[in-house]
């Protein structure tokens, strides 16, 4: 049962990943990215690496996106 | 469209050629797999039980390899620093600045205090359950970030900020140094840490104070990073 979990997972994982690379939209880019973040959290937690978890759901779904969210607000003129 | 299929065939032709590099590493490694896993995790367990810290990972990262965690938390502040330096220029002005909603006001309002307890709570608590300085003080960042986001007039005091940066990074070097003076080592854990003492909120020596300062450094570090960049991108 985990095993398909981690299995349908990583498959999502792979589809928003690439997904996210041909994008044209830079946010919309962004938040698929977060999504990778979110998938990742579900297998560190799989896992058993709560700690890793908890450090990429934060960091990886949360302050880095919105981080990158802001540098595009501030680049976005120079296009 | 040209220059959307032109992204579109760039990422397809990046994708294989990942795809190829991935796939060629693993052959390369599935030939050299050793027999017995993880004798290293181990002995690093062993030696755990004698420090009496519960969780095994904030052993590894601040006691064992507590040198290294100090070079991370010098990343952390170069990259802040080099934010500020970029950014801060200009003069602030928050005049421009669109009102917030009044749900997300009253929501942020409401959920800030909980968000910053949570990160106090992770932060104590490194040393015996799940998370510790650095994902503590990184969800209290968060909180920093909805409040910042959220209201108009909320603005951190530069001079608070720096003098909790200067205490964390200041305490953790004096505490290493006192360390080496004790004990020859750096970050030597000088205080008693006994393994029946095991689950305590008082236990294993210097791990859990380090770790509080860790949080505080980084919790200060990314909130002012947070801050710099909406500052700066509000004058535009």
């Amino acid at each position: 049962m985990i095993g398909v979990i981690i299995l349908g997972t990583l498959m999502a994982l792979i589809v928003i990943a690439f997904v996210a690379v041909i994008e044209p939209k830079l946010p919309d880019a962004i938040i698929l990215s977060m999504g990778i973040g979110l998938g990742a959290v579900v297998l560190f937690v799989l896992f058993q690496a709560p700690d890793v978890a908890l450090t990429e759901a934060v960091i990886g779904t949360g302050i880095g996106s919105l981080i990158y969210l802001m540098a595009l607000k501030h680049l976005g003129e120079r296009q | 469209m040209n220059i959307k299929r032109d992204i579109s065939t760039n990422a397809i032709s990046s994708f294989a050629l990942s795809a190829l590099f991935v796939l060629t590493l693993l052959s390369i490694l599935l030939q050299h797999i050793p027999q017995k896993l993880s004798s290293a995790g181990d002995k690093l367990l062993e030696i755990n039980a004698q420090e009496g810290v519960a969780n095994a990972v904030t052993t590894v990262v601040v006691y064992f390899r507590g040198f290294d965690t100090l070079g991370e938390i010098a990343v952390l502040f170069i990259a802040s620093f080099g934010i500020g330096l970029m950014l801060n220029f200009q003069v602030q002005n928050n005049q421009n600045k669109v009102k917030s909603n009044f749900m997300l006001q009253l929501g942020a309002r409401l959920l800030f205090p909980i968000i910053l307890l949570f990160g106090v709570y992770v932060m104590t608590y490194g040393h015996l359950s799940v998370g510790g300085g650095f994902q503590g003080g990184v969800i209290i960042a968060s909180a920093v970030l909805l409040m910042l986001v959220s209201s108009n007039h909320f603005q951190l005091s530069h001079r608070i900020i720096t003098l909790l940066e200067t205490f964390a990074g200041v305490s953790y070097v004096l505490i290493g140094l006192i360390g080496l003076i004790v004990l020859d080592s750096f970050l030597g854990n000088f205080l008693p840490h006994s393994a029946s003492q095991l689950g305590l909120l008082l236990s294993g020596g210097i791990v859990p104070i380090i770790y509080i300062i860790i949080g505080i450094k980084v919790g200060s570090e990314m909130s002012l990073i947070v801050q710099n960049m909406l500052q700066r991108s509000d004058n535009d």
